[in-house]
C-alpha cells in the first residue's frame, strides 16, 4: 500500500490506541476521589436543606440564581478589557469559557470572528514563530564562533534543545508571576500557564478573575494579555521547528511519486532523442513542458499524475 | 527589508487591529446585557437571602456547596466513558472545562498526556485530512471524465468550494443532532458545534451532560465521539488545503533565500571553491570567510560534469519540472499567475541556443548531484526540510540556469 496511506492507518490506529489508555488512567486517577467528593457534598446538601428547612423547589430556585450568579461574581468581563481578554480566548482558541457571549447576536459575531481571526492568528504565529527560530539560529551560531568552537554550525539538536528550554522558561516565568498575583499554589499557576500556552483552556483556573481586576489593575491585565501572546510565540516557535514538517508529510510524498511518474515519463523519451541538438528538440521539450502543466492546473499531485501518466501511456503507444 | 519580516510585521499588526475591533464589538454587545442581568441576578440573591433569613456567613458557605456541586450534577464525569470525553478535549485542545483533574495527580498527567498527545493529534489530523483532499479530487476528476467535460483537471477554486461546503454540512448536520438530542435550539446547537470543531471550546455548552448520558446512553455517547473526532477531520482537511501552505511560507522563503545566495556566490567562482554567504539576514561577502564551514556544492564539479548529455538534458527539463512544482507549491498565491509566467519564460530557461543550456543543465547537475544542500551555507542545517526530498535537490538545477528571472518574477507577485 502506498506510504502515505500507510502512515495516515497508523497515526488513526495510534490516536485511538492513546484515548483508550488516556481515558482508563484519568478514570484511575480521579474516579475515586470524583465519587467521594460528590458523597460530601450531597450530605452537606442535605444537612443544609434541613437546617434551613428549604423545600425542593425553594433549593432548586435557589441553585438556580446562583449558578447564574456565578460568572458575575469575578467582576465585569465585557467591558473593553474584558471584551479584549475574550477575543483573545477566540482566536488563539483558547476558550476559558469563563465567560461567553449571552446574547445571540455576541454568539454569531463570535463565529464569524473565529472563522477570520483563527487562521489569520496561526499564519501569524507560525510566521513570527519561524523569524525566532532563524534569529536563534543566527544568534546560537554567532555565541559558538565566540566560543572558538570548531564547528560553527548549528544542528537541528542544538534548536530542539534551545526550543525546549525557553519552553519550560516562559512555563516557569508564567507560573511564579500568576502564583504571585492569583495566590494560586506554584503547580496550579504552571498548570494554568500550561493549560492555557497548549490552548486547551478548561477554565478551571483563568487569571484576572480576582474581583475587579480588569478593570483596576491595568498593568497586570497588561501583562496576562502579553504573557498569553508571548507565549503562544514561543510554543509556536517550537511547533514551527519540530512539528510542521510532519504536517506537510503525505503532501510532500505525493509530489515525490509524481517524480517516479515523470521518471518512467523520461525515461521512455530520452533514448530516442540522444544527440539531436535541433529546434525541433527544442519545441517538443518545450511542448511537453506546456503540457504537463497545463495538466498540472491545480495544486496537488493526483492532477497531475492522471495527466501525466495519460500522455506518458499514449507516447508509448504512438511509438 | 527582507520579504519575510515584513510579511511577519504584517501579520502582528493585523492580529491586534483584529483583537481591538474585536473587542470593541464584544463590548458594545454583551456589555449591557451583562450590567442588566448582574443587577436582577444579584437582587434575587438578595431577596432569597432574606426570605430564608440567612446570615451571609451562611448563605455564602450554601454558595459555595451549591456551586461545587454544579459539575456533579451533570452525573459522574470520570468513570470511563467521561474520561475518553475528558482525554478527547485534551488532545483535540476543546477543552470545554466541564471536567477538569482536580487531584493533583491528574493535573500532572494530563500535563503529560497533552504533551505527547497534541502533536500526535495535530499530525494525524492532516494526515487524513491531506488523504481525504487527494480523494476527493480524484473523484472529482473522475466525475468530470464521466460527464464529458472538456478540462477535466480539478482547479483550487473546485476543492475549496467543495470543502467549504463539506464544513458547512458537518456543522448542519451536528446542529440538527445535538439540537435534538440535548434539547437545545438549532441555533444553540449549531454555535456548540462551531465551538467544538474549532477547537474553541467554551463550554457554556457541552454535550452528554443531560440526564446521566454518559452511563445510560452509550450509542448517543458513541455518535458524540465520532461526531467530534470526524468533524475535526473534515475541518482539519479544509485547513490542511487551505491554510497550511501559509504556514510555511516564511521557511519557504529563507531557503530560496539561501539557494539564491549560494548559487550566486557560486556562479561567481565559476565553479571553484564556493564562499557563500553565511547569515541568514543580509550577508555581506566579508563574513564569508569567518569561520563558516558550509561548503556546499564547490567541490562536486568534477563528478558532476561527468555527466553525458542526454542524461544532463533529461534531467534538466525535469529540473525545469521539479523547480516548477517546487515554486508553484510553496507560495499559493504565486499559483494562480504561476503558468502564465512560467509560459512565458520558459522559451527563456531553454534558450534558442540549445548548447549552452545543456552546458548549464550539466553545470545544474553538478550542483544538485552534490548531496549537500544549499542551505548548509548559511550554518543551520536544521532548516533542511527532508535531507533527501526529490524536490529540493535537484530544485538548485534552475536556478543555475536563470537566478534572477524565475526568482525575480516570482518575488514581484507573490504577498
Amino acid at each position: 500500500m502506498k506510504k502515505q496511506n500507510v502512515r495516515t492507518l497508523s497515526l488513526i490506529l495510534c490516536m485511538f490506541s492513546y484515548l483508550l489508555v488516556g481515558a482508563a488512567v484519568f478514570d484511575a486517577l480521579e474516579s475515586e476521589t470524583e465519587s467521594s467528593r460528590r458523597r460530601i457534598l450531597e450530605l452537606k446538601r442535605t444537612e443544609m436543606k434541613k437546617k434551613y428547612r428549604f423545600s425542593e423547589d425553594d433549593y432548586r430556585e435557589i441553585e438556580r440564581v446562583m449558578l447564574q450568579a456565578d460568572p458575575h461574581r469575578a467582576g465585569r468581563q465585557w467591558k473593553f478589557a474584558g471584551s479584549f481578554y475574550f477575543a483573545i480566548t477566540v482566536i488563539t482558541t483558547i476558550g476559558y469559557g469563563h465567560a461567553a457571549p449571552g446574547t445571540d447576536s455576541g454568539k454569531v459575531f463570535c463565529m464569524f470572528y473565529a472563522v477570520l481571526g483563527i487562521p489569520l492568528t496561526l499564519v501569524m504565529f507560525q510566521s513570527l514563530g519561524e523569524r525566532m527560530n532563524t534569529f536563534v539560529c543566527y544568534l546560537l551560531r554567532r555565541v559558538k564562533q565566540c566560543l572558538g568552537l570548531r564547528r560553527t554550525e548549528v544542528s537541528m539538536e542544538n534548536m530542539v534543545l534551545v526550543g525546549f528550554l525557553s519552553c519550560i522558561g516562559t512555563l516557569c516565568v508564567g507560573a511564579a508571576a500568576f502564583s504571585h498575583y492569583e495566590a494560586w499554589t506554584f503547580f496550579h499557576a504552571y498548570y494554568y500557564c500550561f493549560i492555557t500556552l497548549t490552548t486547551i483552556g478548561f477554565g478551571d483556573f483563568v487569571a484576572l478573575q480576582k474581583k475587579e481586576d480588569l478593570q483596576e489593575k491595568t498593568p497586570y491585565v497588561a501583562f496576562s494579555f502579553m504573557y498569553i501572546l508571548v507565549g503562544l510565540t514561543v510554543i509556536g516557535a517550537f511547533l514551527n521547528l519540530v512539528v510542521l514538517r510532519f504536517l506537510t508529510m503525505n503532501t510532500e510524498d505525493e509530489k515525490r511519486d509524481i517524480f517516479g511518474y515523470y521518471d518512467c515519463f523520461l525515461s521512455t523519451h530520452t533514448h530516442t532523442h540522444t544527440h539531436t541538438h535541433t529546434h525541433t528538440h527544442t519545441h517538443t521539450r518545450v511542448k511537453q513542458v506546456l503540457s504537463v502543466m497545463a495538466a498540472a492546473d491545480s495544486v496537488e499531485s493526483t492532477s497531475y499524475c492522471m495527466p501525466l501518466m495519460e500522455f506518458c501511456f499514449n507516447e508509448e503507444i504512438n511509438r | 527589508m527582507k520579504r519575510q519580516n515584513v510579511r511577519t510585521l504584517a501579520l502582528i499588526i493585523c492580529t491586534f487591529i483584529y483583537l481591538l475591533v474585536g473587542a470593541a464589538v464584544f463590548d458594545a454587545l454583551e456589555s449591557k446585557k451583562e450590567t442588566t442581568q448582574k443587577k436582577k441576578v444579584y437582587d434575587r440573591k438578595q431577596e432569597l437571602r432574606n426570605k430564608y433569613n440567612l446570615t451571609k456567613l451562611n448563605f455564602d458557605e450554601l454558595e459555595e456547596v451549591v456551586l461545587q456541586l454544579k459539575p456533579h450534577k451533570a452525573g459522574l464525569q470520570w468513570k470511563f466513558a467521561g474520561s475518553f470525553y475528558f482525554a478527547i478535549t485534551v488532545i483535540t485542545t476543546i477543552g470545554y472545562g466541564h471536567a477538569a483533574p482536580s487531584t493533583d495527580g491528574g493535573k500532572v498527567f494530563c500535563m503529560l498526556y497533552a504533551l505527547l498527545g497534541i502533536p500526535l493529534t495535530l499530525v494525524m489530523f492532516q494526515s487524513l485530512g491531506e488523504r481525504i483532499n487527494t480523494l476527493v479530487r480524484y473523484l472529482l476528476h473522475r466525475l468530470k471524465n464521466c460527464l464529458g467535460m472538456r478540462r477535466t483537471e480539478v482547479s483550487m477554486v473546485n476543492m475549496v468550494a467543495i470543502g467549504f461546503i463539506s464544513c458547512m454540512s458537518t456543522l448542519c448536520v451536528g446542529a440538527l443532532s445535538f439540537s435534538h438530542f440535548e434539547g437545545w435550539s438549532f441555533f444553540h446547537a449549531y454555535y456548540y458545534c462551531f465551538i467544538t470543531l474549532t477547537t474553541i471550546g467554551f463550554g457554556d455548552y457541552v454535550a452528554l451532560q443531560k440526564d446521566q448520558a454518559l452511563q445510560t446512553n452509550p450509542k448517543y455517547v458513541a455518535f458524540c465521539f465520532m461526531y467530534i473526532l470526524t468533524g475535526l477531520t473534515v475541518i482539519g482537511a479544509f485547513l490542511n488545503l487551505v491554510v497550511l501552505r501559509f504556514m510555511t511560507m516564511n521557511a519557504e522563503d529563507e531557503k530560496r533565500d539561501a539557494e539564491q545566495r549560494a548559487l550566486l556566490s557560486q556562479n561567481g567562482q565559476a565553479g571553484g571553491h564556493n564562499h557563500p554567504g553565511c547569515a541568514p539576514d543580509p550577508p555581506s561577502s566579508s563574513s564569508a570567510a569567518s569561520g563558516c564551514s558550509g561548503g556546499a556544492g564547490g567541490t562536486g564539479g568534477p563528478g558532476g560534469g561527468g555527466n553525458s548529455g542526454v542524461g544532463g538534458a533529461g534531467r534538466g527539463l525535469r529540473n525545469v519540472y521539479a523547480e516548477v512544482l517546487h515554486f508553484q507549491s510553496m507560495c499559493s498565491c504565486l499559483w494562480y499567475k504561476s503558468r502564465e509566467k512560467l509560459q512565458y519564460s520558459i522559451p527563456m530557461i531553454i534558450p534558442r541556443d540549445l548548447s549552452t543550456s545543456d552546458t548549464y543543465m550539466e553545470q545544474g547537475e553538478a550542483f544538485s548531484s552534490d548531496a549537500l544542500h544549499p542551505l548548509h551555507s548559511n550554518g543551520c542545517v536544521y532548516s533542511m526540510h527532508h535531507p533527501h526530498s526529490a524536490i529540493s535537490s535537484v530544485s538548485t538545477g534552475l536556478h543555475s540556469l536563470t537566478p534572477y528571472r524565475l526568482g525575480h518574477s516570482k518575488r514581484r507577485s507573490s504577498i
